[in-house]
């Protein structure tokens, strides 16, 4: 059991971790600023489709589907609807969280793999649209050169910004994780009969939940699209889902923190060792067969047991972290 | 909406034998997915790759044995190669992990394909590779006055043969009535004294052996190239599992509907082709939420 | 350093001591500027489009052996590669990696012409690094969206779309049918092909359209739709893999014998020599480089040194590679020293060495270069156990390029 006052003791580590991450950008090369931008984005990414895959046990296989749409609304308001930039940051991710609410009605019918089927197919039509309306989208020529404010140009600027609402969403994530919707939907994920028995209504739950999270893949859409100032067919293609479930996985899905460690070892694998070899796939296979065998709960729910701070692996019956 | 009013009686007839065969080989290739799903209850993100080595091998199979003498010897190697991929793989790494979390099992077949890709590159390089069907199959026959080429309709003829030879063993035989109680439940499988662990190998090697089939049979029909694992790959799981999970009846209607689908779609749609499949999965689920057949488990 | 010196000599030697290090390591930070001159790759080289990334580096550096046993500007030319796997954000992250952290002088790549457009505006035009395009063929890399820091060595699908449409309008052809990979690349190359067709030839009629999905594998149910509705000519818009499975599906399906067709790169080595002795005869394709014609002794000497270093006669991504390469010596040497703005305005109008005899010139108004295309149709020819092409018609660059005026005008908008 915890300890009293290791909480204090969490926030201190939290508010450390925080100052060194904000001070960065001043001794890094401008390179290492960029790929941290580029992992938040993706941690952000993970962690909402955690909310749905590890929380409440549903099988989102198709979450980049709101990820790229809430990029594209942000991209198409700014280039083609002349919005103010602002104005696009704020709308956009709620364009991904009503996509999320349409597919995630009809799929929340269903269960386990067919959920995750149905909504791979549906997302694949929003893909098919992107695709092939170039008048709208540019197909897979993409859209590129978004015009950014300058305040937030520099790479520097981009990265502070991008930290700022990643730990804003992440707040908000942690607190809903904690509330008792967010208790309610892991019990949901553990036992949906007993749930039910209880008088919960288990499909607007999970609905609800799913809404959220898509909300939250809209913001990271956004902040990508703020950072590479692109958006292209790729994000919202199923490929990306299954490697943005893959973190989940790789960083331990039962645990709050879990996916942003295994967004940052993927992007960092990927580019580190992308620099020395074609075969950067094989190694992230290797890697992956390795924490398989070694780490059974991630890598997150190893540093967990071995720690026991943050983000304490959920068991029936206990008070909470 | 083009000239379909043009289409006569022998075009149209000739579409739906290519759509048959075009499911023979969804089928063909979809066989050992499906199987896998029943038996083990682990959608194998790996069978594209597996299915891309029984390609790349008949290949060499061919390359070392000319004529249609090598193609016949492909069919019936490349399989068995594949087969000891898959043997190998599950022995060393796999078997321990069946006590896991379904997700787990998911996340190591997703490493098997990472790395089976890339060893396929090391192996073969990069060049696009090609086999020839035998002479004994150029050329179109004629049925009815619809055309069809031999090769395709080799093909559909093949098809429903995997299927019965795979249904009379999964239901006659000994090990294939085991492999169907430890799907649904190993506990009392093992209970009973059968090492379980042994049925899911069996399981899994049989699913890479169709996987390798259905690269062999396909081969000729396609560039034998890097990334082949991922063409068929979304389409060989959404008909497995909107089939009924590891009915291979349902693998066998879901890919009738998707090659019949796809066929006829070309016929009077045939810009929008890429969302076919995709709109084929959303009317079935949307109309039977639990999957075609019942599910094995 | 409280010492004092012993004697006014023994001053003056430490201070003109001083003065000649300080002068030696300002000159060699100047004579740093005959440091070698670093060259990033983002290409694919997994995958479908790898064999593609494997040739173009093999003509790459070919090009760098003839080019570092003479050196620029007192160094060497050295690259190092990416591999992006065909995927754009990868191939973003890894250009920024290339500029920020290798702090490489010129950007090359890539076949993905998604990623070639978001590099060339995110990083070549926010960076300021040149980006030379090598062998993605869309034609707004240089057309619309082109811009001082971006070059292309690729034939675009304008270039293609023109040479076809120049062919096919001097064969009979009425009724076309369109069929194609359904991605960017497939349809521009449709449209490009489609409007010059037209304006030579306006009886021509389109009856109908197709488009897969890229690396579809099964193509024998389109083709016998497109038989049954039976046109005179089909233009096909696909190429690597794809066109592989559209080969063999031509000659399985037997449409290859009953209607004639035109694939830009149909007549790409790389696509006709797996498929050997079994190729289909007669299908019409253009391309801007083959290693069989025209038979000068350069395109020999060409050749010959590519087969002796890499097994393989090259391609058409060795070829564009290869001039990418000498344009990037020369325009250094032109530019004199190792800068950015001064090596732009030297590629400007710079002309080099085409493999095959003549020049190739990197346009000034565009910064496209400018080859000629071939036109051609495949036959089984003795002396090669691989369809090749035939009765070749020549199209000049300037014939096949949209004018500078057509681009300004397109720039514009």
């Amino acid at each position: 059991m915890r300890k009293k006052g290791s909480n204090t003791g969490t926030l201190l580590l939290l508010a450390a971790l925080a100052i060194v991450l904000l001070l960065l950008p001043s001794v890094l090369p401008r390179f290492y600023t960029y790929i941290l931008s580029l992992i938040f984005v993706t941690a952000l990414l993970a962690m909402s489709l955690n909310m749905v895959v590890g929380h409440g046990g549903l099988f989102q296989f198709h979450h980049c589907v709101f990820y790229g749409v809430g990029a594209y609304a942000f991209a198409l308001m700014i280039t083609k609807a002349g919005l103010p930039m602002w104005l696009s940051f704020i709308a956009a991710p709620f364009a991904s969280a009503l996509a999320g609410l349409m597919i995630g009605w009809l799929c929340v019918r269903l269960t386990k793999l067919y959920f995750g089927m149905l909504q791979i197919s549906l997302g694949s039509l929003i893909w098919a649209i992107a695709f092939r309306w170039y008048s709208l989208t540019h197909g897979d020529d993409g859209i590129h050169g978004i015009p950014m404010p300058d305040l937030i140009s520099s790479t520097s600027a981009a990265y502070y910004f991008i930290f700022l609402f990643f730990v804003l969403c992440l707040l908000v994530m942690y607190l809903i994780f904690k509330s008792p919707f967010g208790m309610a939907l892991q019990a949901m994920r553990d036992n949906p009969d007993r749930c039910a028995a209880v008088g919960i209504n288990v499909r607007r739950h999970q609905l609800t939940a799913i809404v959220i999270a898509t909300f939250f893949a809209g913001v990271a859409g956004v902040l990508f699209a703020v950072l590479e100032r692109t958006v292209f067919p790729d994000l919202l293609f199923w490929v990306l889902s299954l490697e943005v479930l893959i973190m989940c996985l790789l960083g331990g899905w039962f645990t709050f923190a879990g996916p942003a460690i295994g967004a940052g070892i993927t992007v960092a694998l990927r580019t580190f060792v992308g620099i020395y070899t074609e075969y950067w796939t094989l190694v992230l296979g290797v890697l992956l067969i390795f924490l398989i065998f070694f780490l059974p709960e991630g890598v997150m729910g190893f540093i967990d047991q071995r720690v026991g701070s943050l983000g304490r692996k959920k068991v029936p019956g206990s008070q909470g972290v | 909406m083009p000239s379909i009013l043009n289409l006569d009686l022998a075009a149209l007839g000739s579409q739906l034998f290519v759509g048959l065969s075009r499911s023979m080989i969804l089928f063909i290739v979809c066989s050992g997915l499906s199987y896998v799903l029943g038996v083990l209850r682990v959608p194998n993100v790996a069978h594209g790759s597996l299915y891309m080595i029984g390609a790349f091998s008949a290949f060499s199979i061919t390359k070392l044995v000319a004529g249609p003498a090598g193609f016949w010897l492909a069919l019936v190697l490349a399989p068995f190669i594949v087969a000891v991929v898959g043997f190998v793989s599950e022995r060393a790494l796999f078997c321990h992990l069946y006590q896991r979390e379904h997700l787990m099992l998911l996340l190591f077949t997703f490493a098997l394909s990472l790395i089976l890709g890339d060893l396929v590159k090391i192996i073969w390089g990069a060049e696009y590779k090609s086999i020839m069907s035998p002479a004994v199959f150029d050329g179109s026959i004629s049925i009815m006055g619809a055309s069809i080429p031999k090769y395709n309709f080799f093909l559909l003829i093949v098809g429903p043969f995997v299927a019965i030879a795979l249904w009379l063993f999964a239901t006659k035989t000994k090990i294939g009535k085991i492999a169907r109680a430890a799907a649904v439940d190993r506990e009392m499988v093992g209970a009973v004294g059968i090492n379980v662990s042994w049925v899911f190998a069996f399981a899994f090697v049989l699913g890479c052996f169709l996987a390798g089939l259905g690269g062999a049979l396909v081969a000729p029909t396609v560039s034998i190239t890097l990334g082949m694992d991922h063409n068929l790959i979304i389409e060989a799981f959404l008909i497995v599992i909107i089939g009924g999970l590891g009915n291979m009846w349902g693998a066998m209607v879901g890919s009738l509907i998707f090659g019949l689908s796809q066929a006829f779609g070309v016929l009077f749609w045939p810009q929008f082709a890429i969302v076919f499949p995709y709109m084929a999965v959303v009317i079935v689920l949307v109309w039977r939420p639990k999957g075609l057949l019942k599910s094995v488990w | 350093m409280g010492r004092r010196i012993s004697s006014p000599k023994k001053a003056m030697v430490l201070w003109m001591s001083l003065l000649v290090a300080v002068m030696s390591l300002t000159t060699m930070s100047g004579q740093a500027e005959a440091r070698n001159i670093k060259v990033g790759i983002v290409d694919t080289y997994s995958g479908p489009p790898a064999v593609y990334g494997n040739d173009a580096l093999n003509g790459f550096k070919l090009a760098l052996e003839e080019i570092n046993k003479e050196g620029v500007l007192g160094g060497k030319i050295e690259f190092t590669t990416r591999d992006e796997k065909f995927k754009v954000d990868v191939a973003m992250a890894m250009a920024k990696e290339l500029v920020m952290r290798e702090n490489v002088d010129v950007i090359v790549g890539t076949i993905n012409s998604g990623a070639s457009l978001a590099i060339s505006e995110g990083v070549a035009k926010a960076e300021k690094i040149p980006f030379i395009v090598w062998t993605a063929k869309d034609e707004k890399i240089t057309g619309e969206l082109g811009h001082r820091y971006v070059f292309s060595t690729s034939e675009n699908t304008a270039m293609g779309g023109k040479a076809g449409g120049v062919g096919l309008a001097k064969l009979p052809y009425k009724k076309y049918w369109i069929a194609g990979d359904d991605y960017s690349y497939g349809h521009a190359i449709a449209d490009a092909a489609w409007r010059n067709l037209k304006a030579l030839k306006p009886d021509v009629e389109k009856i109908g359209e197709s488009w897969w999905k890229i690396g579809e594998p099964d193509l024998v149910p389109y083709f016998t739709a497109i038989r049954g509705a039976k046109p005179d000519a089909v233009i096909f818009c696909t190429g690597g893999a794809s066109m592989t499975n559209a080969l063999k599906a031509l000659k399985s399906t037997g449409l290859a014998a009953e209607i004639p067709s035109w694939i830009h790169t149909a007549i790409d080595h790389a696509v006709l020599k797996p498929l050997g002795a079994e190729g289909p005869e007669g299908v019409l394709g253009t391309i801007q480089y083959l290693f069989y014609y025209p038979e000068t002794p350069e395109n020999k000497a060409f050749v010959d040194a590519f087969r002796k270093a890499y097994g393989n006669p090259p391609g058409f991504p060795a070829f564009n590679a290869y001039i990418t390469a000498h344009l990037i010596a020369e325009a250094y040497r032109k530019a004199g020293k190792i800068d950015t703005e001064k090596f732009i305005d030297a590629m400007e109008g710079l002309k080099v060495k085409n493999p095959v005899g003549g020049m190739v010139e990197m346009r000034a108004c565009d910064h496209q270069a400018v080859y000629p295309m071939y036109f051609g149709k495949t036959k089984k020819l003795p002396g090669y156990d691989f369809v090749v092409a035939t009765d070749i018609v020549t199209l000049q660059g300037n014939e096949v390029l949209p004018t500078c005026e057509e681009i300004q005008k397109k720039r514009k908008k």
